[in-house]
């Protein structure tokens, strides 16, 4: 008896659970749609936001006041996503300039290209306060908060073009991922590039060990297309070849193809596919016979970039050697992109929000801190001035 | 033929009537229009869902008043009404689903038409080659590597997942003494929460590049292995699900086994696994319909190249399953290559309907033998 009266006593613990949680549930669904109304009521009065801003300013704690700019949101690539990131990082602290380590100098460091800069402002409210928005003068309080999204550059660009988010981020040309005409692009898309990744080709240790320092294009197409399936064939020990490339159609296997394979849409023969770097980076330190391209932060123990040369010319991993894989001139490398979409209330396609978060990473401490620092390529002085003159006017 | 229905059909119908009419005449008035409002305004929620209106919240507004209030002050006839639409969202929402996938997948099985003798036929290209080349010329649409791979994998965890879940659901419905029961059951619920991805991790940092170097594989994906871990994730499912099929054979029968002199055993597997066989399939079943769905193990442990192995049975090759399929290009696909990752979806859709179907068949076969028994 005592035991069924125990499950009895059970089943209506387990209905009050349920109440409760469906109270609970209720009060929260309420206090969203409370948020998520403010949030549109505010952004009206800003400055052309794309009517996005619904559902981000309901999870949006950051803002201070309701009726401020709305959030820049971005998504894509996970190639673009570590420059993107940290540059949404940096803005939202809004640190003080006297700190010294993220932003502004003090008397023990002060930030790469501060001498440009020199302002007593925070690093948000100064990059904002350059298109016309109140500063706020509070650390993590930034004039507008930004967010980035991971995912695909094909992600990345469906999102801008169907007005998900302000930004997308991708690695490829967003012609390639959309599969739309260049006339097409230049008419709905501002194109901002903001960085640039080296391919690097990377081969297991023990292929590097084993002698395999270098290649030639020519050598790495017919790996690539299924001519050459050992490699000793290539200089190195009697090992048949895994070959690893990226997931179909990605940002990073289309540009692989156009750059070295001469064609977008060239023949491959792999052996594997992955679609995050991070699976290329643990498959070639697993195995001692691959090879696999991915983007070059991704470097590591266990693997050994190789070099490559093309048209008579080498391109080495180091960044002391006459042609590097670093330099601009190294067919496998792209620009990293973050387009922005032109529509009826942008029709330069870049608003003042976003040309404030963007032109963060057009300045040479943008450039050395969230671009050389997690190992992609800065731009030359002459593409950051043509980069700065798609953004509007400064205020 | 068709006019000897017809009376029986009118008939029906004003049975039907009649019946409602008194049960409007018996109904209070004021309930009746409560749940009449209640239902009404949320088929106008639907109406304004599907229109993607901004409006929707009004009506959806309206039936939450409206059921509350019923809710309080006729609580039967309202209870009836809100169970009856909950199963309906619950069909409309399947519904919904299936027409969003099949309207999808046109493209891909437009692109890929074939025709044969004459007629062409959409699709059917999925079908009669093997080449999947989304990116390169000639772009091929082709199911075949995919269900290949799926019915390897399936084939493989099912081997694994039957006999051992089946043992293990015997062992613990008849055989283990209660205590040893009570630990293991919840132990084995707690292997089915395990989600799957950590399974697919251990597949990819552990068993991929041992079996690379013990079976001298180039990389290290393979069917054989992908199977056993999948096998292993359904395992908890059969065990399970077979357990209470076993357990639900009464004890009269085992009892009458047991008195004309059979050991447990003999009374095991002639009268209690007979028994519970339809239960049992139908675990099985569940198993295989879980191994076929099973995602991210897949997509992580395999290869991700379409291609079908040679020979076909050979266990060694590790390429792709239609739902890693999905899972690997589902972020980087568009247009017709999107298109064709939904007409995989059709497959993997039509295939669990012809298992779900499979398994009510066999369970109503079996009731039908037995008779009287579930």
């Amino acid at each position: 008896m005592s035991r069924d009266s125990g499950r009895q006593a059970d089943t209506v613990s387990r209905r009050k659970y349920l109440l409760t949680s469906a109270a609970v549930g209720a009060a929260g669904l309420a206090g969203c749609s409370g948020n998520s109304g403010d949030g549109s009521d505010g952004s009206d009065g800003s400055d052309g936001s794309d009517g996005e801003s619904g559902s981000d300013d309901g999870s949006n704690t950051i803002e201070s006041s309701s009726s401020g700019p709305s959030t820049v949101t971005a998504e894509g690539s996970s190639t673009v996503y570590p420059i993107s990131n940290k540059g949404s990082s940096y803005w939202n602290s809004n640190s003080p300039a006297s700190d010294g380590e993220y932003w502004g100098a003090n008397d023990e460091s002060s930030v790469a290209g501060w001498d440009q800069i020199e302002t007593d402002m925070n690093i948000a409210d100064y990059f904002a306060s350059l298109y016309g928005f109140e500063p706020s003068g509070e650390r993590s309080n930034p004039p507008f908060a930004t967010r980035v999204a991971l995912s695909h550059s094909g992600t990345g660009c469906e999102a801008v073009r169907d007005g998900l988010v302000d930004i997308g981020n991708s690695s490829g040309p967003i012609t390639a991922e959309l599969d739309i005409s260049e006339d097409e692009r230049d008419e709905n898309y501002v194109d901002h590039v903001v960085g640039r990744d080296g391919q690097p080709v990377f081969v297991s240790q023990a292929i590097y060990d084993a002698g395999v320092e270098q290649l030639t294009g020519e050598q790495i197409r017919g790996i690539y297309q299924g001519d050459i399936t050992n490699w000793s064939e290539v200089g190195g020990p009697d090992s048949e070849i895994f070959v690893v490339g990226r997931a179909e159609g990605s940002g990073t296997d289309t540009s692989f193809r156009l750059n070295m394979l001469g064609d977008a849409d060239a023949p491959m023969d792999v052996d594997s596919r992955f679609g995050q770097n991070q699976q290329v980076q643990q498959v070639l330190q697993d195995n001692d016979n691959a090879i696999g391209y991915m983007a070059l932060a991704f470097s590591g123990s266990g693997i050994q970039a190789i070099g490559i040369e093309f048209e008579g010319t080498l391109f080495e991993p180091d960044a002391d050697a006459e042609n590097t894989i670093f330099d601009s001139e190294y067919p496998l490398n792209r620009d990293l992109h973050m387009y922005t979409r032109i529509n009826e209330e942008t029709p330069d396609g870049t608003d003042m929000r976003e040309a404030a978060f963007l032109n963060m990473f057009l300045t040479e401490f943008g450039q050395q801190t969230f671009v050389e620092d997690v190992n992609y390529i800065t731009l030359p002085t002459s593409d950051i001035e043509a980069e700065r003159e798609k953004l509007p006017d400064q205020a | 033929m068709s006019l000897t229905p017809q009376p029986d059909w009118r008939a029906s119908i004003e049975r039907r009537l009649t019946r409602t009419q008194e049960f409007v005449d018996d109904t209070d008035p004021e309930a009746l229009a409560v749940v009449l409002v209640s239902m009404g305004s949320l088929l106008a929620a639907f109406v304004g869902f599907l229109l993607a209106s901004p409006w929707t919240a009004v009506p959806l507004g309206v039936f939450l008043i409206a059921t509350g209030y019923g809710w309080a002050r006729h609580q039967a006839l309202v209870a009836r009404a809100v169970t009856f639409a909950m199963t309906t969202v619950t069909l409309v929402t399947l519904g919904l689903i299936v027409v969003f996938i099949f309207a999808e997948s046109i493209p891909a099985f437009q692109y890929e038409t074939a025709s044969v003798f004459g007629v062409s036929v959409p699709g059917l290209g999925m079908f009669t080659q093997a080449r999947w080349d989304a990116v390169s010329e000639p772009v091929r649409y082709s199911l075949l590597p995919m269900i290949h791979g799926t019915v390897m994998v399936t084939t493989i965890a099912t081997l694994v997942a039957a006999p051992l879940g089946v043992a293990a659901a015997l062992f613990i419905a008849e055989i283990a003494p209660p205590r040893v029961r009570e630990l293991v059951k919840p132990g084995i619920e707690i292997l089915a929460g395990i989600p799957s991805i950590v399974y697919g991790f251990i597949g990819f940092t552990i068993i991929n590049p041992w079996a690379g170097g013990a079976f001298a594989l180039n990389g290290g994906s393979t069917y054989l292995f992908v199977g056993i871990v999948v096998g292993l994730m359904a395992l908890p499912t059969v065990v399970s699900v077979a357990e209470d099929a076993l357990t639900s054979v009464p004890d009269v029968m085992k009892d009458g086994s047991l008195a004309l002199g059979a050991t447990d055993w003999q009374s095991m597997t002639s009268i209690t696994l007979p028994a519970a066989f339809s239960g049992v399939s139908a675990a099985v079943l569940l198993g295989v319909g879980r191994a076929i769905g099973e995602t991210m193990a897949a997509t992580v442990m395999l290869a991700g190249i379409p291609r079908i192995s040679e020979p076909l049975v050979n266990v060694f090759y590790g390429y792709e399953t239609l739902t890693s399929l999905i899972a690997r290009g589902y972020g980087s696909a568009n247009g017709v290559h999107e298109s064709a990752l939904f007409a995989a979806g059709v497959v993997l859709f039509v295939t669990v309907l012809c298992l779900s179907i499979g398994s009510q068949y066999i369970e109503a076969r079996m009731r039908r033998r037995l008779g009287g028994i579930e």
